[in-house]
């Protein structure tokens, strides 16, 4: 501005210099006023031009060649629908996406919008790397399920997404090779246990129930429906112990092992492969196994069921998972972040992700309403089984307490030492983490 | 004037590879030392000095201990017979006959395959109902009944025969380098003086092949004491840490619990581990064999 003055002073100074001359330095000071004013102009342009213009960045995982064009629809709807924005999507991998957010997050380049694990939530937020969305979600929240995850210490850092749950999927032709009909469905703990050791029995060459072997991370999420049916924990309600030295924990290990030896001990992909050649009668797997059997045409009759509890469908549980959508906190455009979080997971959008994915597990309660899935039987299955899905406690050290409970249905399974004292061990251990 | 140019230009050519020692190695190096010696958590502000705590922290840490155990049972089940299959193989294929370039490529085969294909193949064969249980189970070996993967007994036994047969055809290609430099004469002089087969091996081709020998022993042991794509892949270090190895310890309590203090400290110490056995083998093959 300074600039500015000086000039019109020098062009002021030259028409009294000049003297007749002085009509066309008034022409020139107007055209000069006039530049002045049209960059002005220009320039104030150029500021509202940069402070309309927002990018919004987002970290997921969903590159499957049938689900990412319609990621990228959603996104294009809400650009459509607020032209200011623009939204750059980033792909990342299971193998790896983790470790990419935690040192993304760690080195203060996070994306503005990140889609974390289920179990991932708390370790981000207890860093402070999350934003507290607590007072912006509360009058929706009961329109989506799970929000424990979401959450640490009475705050909400993220939003429920896509969930998952497993449930009991069935051989029908083995059922009735063991005596039973095709259409069975054990409801109970005996019941279920009954049908395995028939159908173990059938030939040398089928096996009753598929259990999952040492495989890390995997074997916990198969034993811990059994505990929560057993109306076992994992933790007290104030973190403060372990309670997977309880009698209830210890039945419901006691009944994993029984199932085990009706049966083919193996790694999930490996179970899920003998279960689709027709040679195992049980496994509890997810809604992936019904994308395979579709994909893969396998050649097998098939029922999917509540996991069985230890006295009926009430007692049903199982694990639950989840993809949660939280926003950075380094984050500039907070609002603009939460915006596209609720677009993505508005019902119409969910009940389009989840058509087009092949699954029925929004956090929508509308969109699991919704008769596409109620209408399909199986997809129906996952809905109800969803209804008594849990997830595991809340922890930011869960990464540790996941390992000793492994541990322990390890040592449990290669009869390492009496279930009781290896219950003991990995309690003793838990509440040291607690404790720290 | 010209010789602080000469200086100036030999830098300048060296320096892509300064650079690259400084940034990439050099830098890591002393700075997961100084991390070793904090609590430092990726994502936590919450960083203090905490001396040598980490490394006594480790070494009453079971998990650690068995890491430990495995990687030195790997090494030292490893190492001898790749080794001395390498070696066997390089003076089978040294002699000329119908064929030989084939068996040298396909030998050499496993090695230009991507160890995570391989570690699957080996997955599906050692499991109930993979070729190798089917065929250990037809000549009554008695196979564990979920594979040999899954039992606590022959997990590591079963990884380390993987790398045996993975890691021979390298090994050998570098004997057989070695064999090709050694001069004819050598062997003829022996012939003349009536060495017998065995005594041309032992006293012309194995003192002949002591640099490639320990080169071959040293890299070898480096790479055995660093084995985690094979675990990574087939085990995750179960059933029971049955198959935990030092560097899967590190992989775990870096990357999945973010205790990077911690797995620094027990990333030193394998480094200080590997770093004193090759400083015995060096010394070993100055001065102890004499071959």
């Amino acid at each position: 501005m300074a600039l500015i003055q000086v000039k019109v002073k020098q062009v002021i100074c030259f028409k009294v210099d000049l003297g007749k001359g002085s009509f066309y330095c008034q022409i020139m000071l107007k055209y000069i006023i006039l530049a002045i004013g049209m960059l002005s102009l220009l320039m104030v342009g150029c500021g509202e031009e940069k402070q309309e213009k927002i990018t919004i960045t987002w970290w997921h995982f969903w590159t499957d060649a049938n689900i990412k064009p319609v990621i990228q629809g959603i996104i294009k709807d809400f650009e459509a629908q607020n032209p200011g924005i623009t939204i750059d999507l980033v792909d990342l991998t299971w193998a790896d996406g983790h470790d990419k957010i935690a040192i993304a997050f760690s080195s203060g380049s996070g994306p503005d919008i990140v889609e974390l694990g289920s179990d991932w939530v708390s370790e981000f937020s207890t860093t402070g790397h999350l934003c507290d969305i607590t007072d912006r979600v509360d009058s929706i929240k009961s329109r989506y399920l799970m929000w424990g995850p979401a959450g640490w210490q009475d705050k909400i850092y993220a939003f429920p997404w896509v969930l998952g749950t497993r449930v009991l999927f069935t051989n029908t032709d083995l059922l009735t090779r063991a005596g039973y009909d095709a259409d069975f469905i054990p409801h109970t703990w005996p019941e279920f246990y009954n049908a395995c050791r028939k159908m173990n029995q059938i030939d040398g060459s089928t096996f009753g129930f598929g259990s999952n072997s040492a495989e890390r991370h995997r074997l916990y999420k198969k034993f811990l429906p059994f505990l929560w049916a057993n109306r076992g924990e994992i933790l007290s309600s104030d973190q403060k112990s372990c309670r997977l030295n309880t009698p209830a924990a210890h039945e419901a290990l006691e009944f994993y092992l029984r199932l085990c030896e009706t049966g083919l001990t193996d790694t999930q992909r490996r179970l899920e492969d003998a279960f689709l050649e027709g040679r195992i009668g049980f496994i509890i797997s997810g809604d992936w196994l019904l994308k395979r059997i579709e994909r893969e045409k396998a050649d097998i009759n098939f029922n999917t069921m509540l996991i069985p509890g230890p006295d009926g469908p009430v007692s049903s549980r199982s694990f639950a998972g989840g993809e949660y959508l939280a926003i950075n906190n380094e984050c500039q455009h907070k609002n603009e972040a939460l915006a596209l979080i609720r677009h993505i997971s508005s019902p119409s959008n969910q009940l389009r992700f989840c058509l087009a994915n092949r699954t029925a597990n929004p956090s929508s309660k509308v969109a699991a309403a919704d008769t596409n899935f109620l209408s399909q039987p199986h997809f129906n299955t996952f809905i109800r089984q969803m209804q008594t899905a849990q997830m595991p406690p809340v922890h930011p050290r869960w990464v540790y307490i996941e390992a000793i409970i492994e541990t322990a249905i390890e040592k449990a399974l290669y009869d390492a030492k009496p279930i009781a004292t290896i219950l003991d061990e990995a309690c003793r251990e838990i509440e040291e983490i607690l404790n720290e | 004037m010209k010789s602080v140019n000469g200086r100036l230009k030999g830098w300048l050519l060296f320096s892509p590879w300064i650079i690259t020692f400084a940034v990439f190695w050099l830098f890591p190096l002393v700075y997961s030392f100084i991390l070793s010696l904090t609590n430092y958590r990726l994502m936590s502000s919450d960083i203090s000095w905490v001396g040598f705590e980490n490394y006594i922290r480790l070494f009453s840490d079971v998990d650690f201990v068995m890491a430990l155990r495995n990687t030195a049972i790997f090494v030292i089940g490893t190492i001898p017979f790749t080794t001395i299959i390498a070696l066997s193989l390089a003076m089978l294929l040294n002699d000329k006959f119908r064929g030989r370039t084939f068996f040298r490529a396909t030998y050499f085969m496993p090695t230009i395959t991507s160890m995570v294909v391989i570690a699957l193949i080996f997955t599906n064969l050692y499991a109930r109902g993979g070729y190798l249980h089917l065929l250990a189970d037809m000549i009554g070996l008695a196979p564990p009944p979920n594979g040999f993967l899954l039992s606590t007994k022959t997990a590591l036994a079963s990884i380390m025969a993987m790398d045996i047969w993975m890691a021979s055809g390298y090994y050998m290609l570098l004997f057989l380098g070695g064999l090709q430099t050694i001069p004819e004469e050598l062997y003829e002089a022996a012939k003349i003086s009536g060495a017998t087969r065995w005594q041309q091996f032992r006293y012309v081709t194995l003192p002949m092949l002591k640099p490639v020998m320990l080169f071959v022993v040293v890299i070898n042991s480096i790479k055995s004491f660093q084995v985690f794509v094979e675990i990574f892949v087939m085990t995750k270090g179960g059933p029971l840490n049955s198959t935990l190895t030092a560097v899967y310890f590190v992989y775990e309590s870096g990357l999945r619990k973010f205790d990077f203090g911690y797995a620094s400290a027990a990333a030193y110490i394998l480094f200080v581990i590997i770093g004193i056995i090759s400083i015995l083998q060096f010394r070993f093959f100055k001065t102890g064999w004499t071959a």
